[in-house]
């Protein structure tokens, strides 16, 4: 009987371990970019009959991940700061570093605009109510706090910010339960299709802005660098710059 | 017969081997998982992490609110026990029901629930007139706690009065005592245990409260972060000697609490 079960125990770890070895692809990405990413990953699935696993966190999260030694085919923070670093740490290949499309931050009101946000600048009025990421975890914190310090109203907006949010789904439903007047985030989270008709968009005007470009790569730990290279190259290729764009996500190049 | 007897001998222990068997190979696994949150981290870190201004905060916001909430549980949480367990009125099944059903729900929706009710509903509008605020505050994060402990304590308060032979406080009564009296100098000392193993848990379950504080006080940093947030925040930023050290530090606690809610020896 004890045999029995030994053999059973056995043979289901060895089932497991061999799962995960089967699972040769893994993609570390920011959080904000599941959408499109789900979608390039099963279309690279289907193409090439392999299967890639995804891990989803904030920017923070997953250069930590990386930085500890945690193995991944490519990269994709939401941020191009990470990847530079990655690359200095030498985590990533620098051929394969690629810019690809456009972060967008913008300023979201909840529908009506009760806050009467029409700029930057009104996020420092008495009274309003302010969130945005926090600066030490996702990106668009840290994008948020530069591009206020940028323009010099980070002072003067901090009084008002009720909410530090660690993720940035959580800006998105605070603004859509008309918890808050306004919230710093990327523009192609609010075009998903859940937010729809849900808050809208104050854009940020060039010039005072921050844009970011999402980066992705080959990390030097894949397993099967030939196999990653080719993820990589698929998710930045023409093909994939469609999937980016019905998700909101501008191309770098045009 | 004497083959038979053989049999069933053999078939018990067959039995008992295999519960046996089970119950040692999971209790293996909870050891080696507990185990690993104490030796993977390095020490000299963990104790560095300990003194940080971030951690000495989070574990002293982390007591005062789970010391309030706790209490504020208790307090509410003793006559509704009493209540359901005593009492009979329509729709009893129905307040049962609802009193348990956060033990059921995912701290995430009970957290949507309270931001909800507590953000443009009138409830929420009375409230922030009179000076209560919940969302984004400090005061927040009591409410988060007090609704997700509430109904363990409830649970656990409501099956110590229903061990508690009636006839006592019928007795009691008999000898001239009020309903109220009797509560007090009867069924409150006679359910000594429970209260204790009730007290012992909310205040486990208040420390060990993240999705509702996450979703209701926003889980920020360096206000309204209790220990789970801070264990959250630290993954969120890669710094994953925190992140240890704050798991460290809530299994502790939660050590302590099931010690001593065993030593109270209540069953749920």
């Amino acid at each position: 009987m004890i045999k029995t079960t030994l053999v059973c125990v056995v043979s289901f770890f060895l089932w497991t371990a061999n799962m995960a070895f089967a699972a040769d692809l893994k993609i570390f990405s920011g959080a904000g970019l599941i959408k499109p990413m789900e979608e390039l990953r099963l279309n690279f699935e289907r193409l090439h009959s392999v299967k890639v696993n995804t891990h989803y966190g904030s920017s923070g999260e997953i250069f930590g991940m990386v930085a500890a030694g945690r193995s991944c085919s490519i990269l994709v923070p939401g941020a191009e700061k990470y990847s530079e670093d990655a690359l200095k740490n030498g985590w990533i290949v620098g051929d394969t570093l690629k810019q690809m499309v456009l972060h967008v931050p913008i300023i979201a009101v909840p529908i009506g605009n009760p806050g009467n946000i029409r700029g930057l600048y009104d996020l420092t009025k008495p009274g309003v109510r302010v969130a945005i990421g926090d600066p030490k975890a996702a990106a668009i914190g840290r994008v948020a706090k530069k591009l206020l310090t940028k323009n010099g109203t980070w002072k003067q907006t901090v009084p008002n910010i009720k909410v530090y949010a660690p993720t940035v789904n959580q800006l998105l439903i605070y603004v859509s339960l008309k918890q808050i007047d306004a919230a710093i985030i990327w523009k192609d989270l609010v075009s998903w299709a859940e937010a729809n008709g849900k808050l809208e968009v104050i854009e940020i005007e060039k010039q005072r802005n921050l844009i970011k470009t999402i980066p992705t790569a080959v990390c030097t730990s894949a397993s099967d660098q030939i196999m990653a290279t080719k993820l990589n190259t698929y998710i930045s290729s023409k093909a994939g710059m469609k999937i980016w764009k019905k998700w909101g996500f501008e191309p770098c190049e045009k | 017969m004497e083959k038979m007897g053989i049999r069933t001998v053999r078939k018990i222990n067959f039995f008992k081997a295999g519960m046996i068997f089970i119950t040692l190979i999971i209790t293996a696994l909870l050891v080696l998982a507990i185990l690993s949150l104490f030796l993977v981290p390095d020490p000299v870190d963990v104790w560095n992490n300990l003194w940080s201004e971030e951690m000495i905060f989070s574990m002293k916001f982390s007591l005062i609110t789970g010391l309030i909430s706790t209490l504020l549980v208790m307090v509410v949480a003793l006559p509704i026990a009493y209540t359901l367990s005593r009492f009979q009125f329509k729709g009893i099944g129905f307040v049962k029901t609802i009193i348990d059903l956060p033990v059921a729900f995912p701290e995430l929706v009970l957290g949507l629930c309270l931001l909800l009710l507590f953000g443009n509903t009138p409830v929420g509008k009375f409230l922030k007139l009179i000076g209560l605020d919940f969302v984004f505050t400090q005061a927040g994060v009591v409410a988060a706690q007090f609704f997700t402990a509430l109904p363990y304590a409830c649970r656990i308060l409501k099956s110590t009065f229903d061990y508690i032979d009636p006839r006592l406080e019928f007795v009691s009564r008999s000898l001239g005592y009020s309903q109220r009296e009797t509560f007090i100098n009867i069924s409150l000392p006679l359910a000594r245990s429970g209260i204790l193993a009730s007290v012992v848990i909310a205040f486990a379950r208040c420390i060990g409260t993240f999705g509702t504080v996450l979703i209701l006080a926003g889980g920020t940093f360096m206000k309204t972060e209790v220990l789970p947030i801070t264990l959250y925040l630290n993954i969120s930023y890669g710094n994953m000697g925190m992140a240890l050290t704050s798991g460290i530090v809530l299994m502790v606690i939660s050590f302590f609490a099931i010690y001593i809610f065993e030593k109270a020896e209540v069953s749920l």
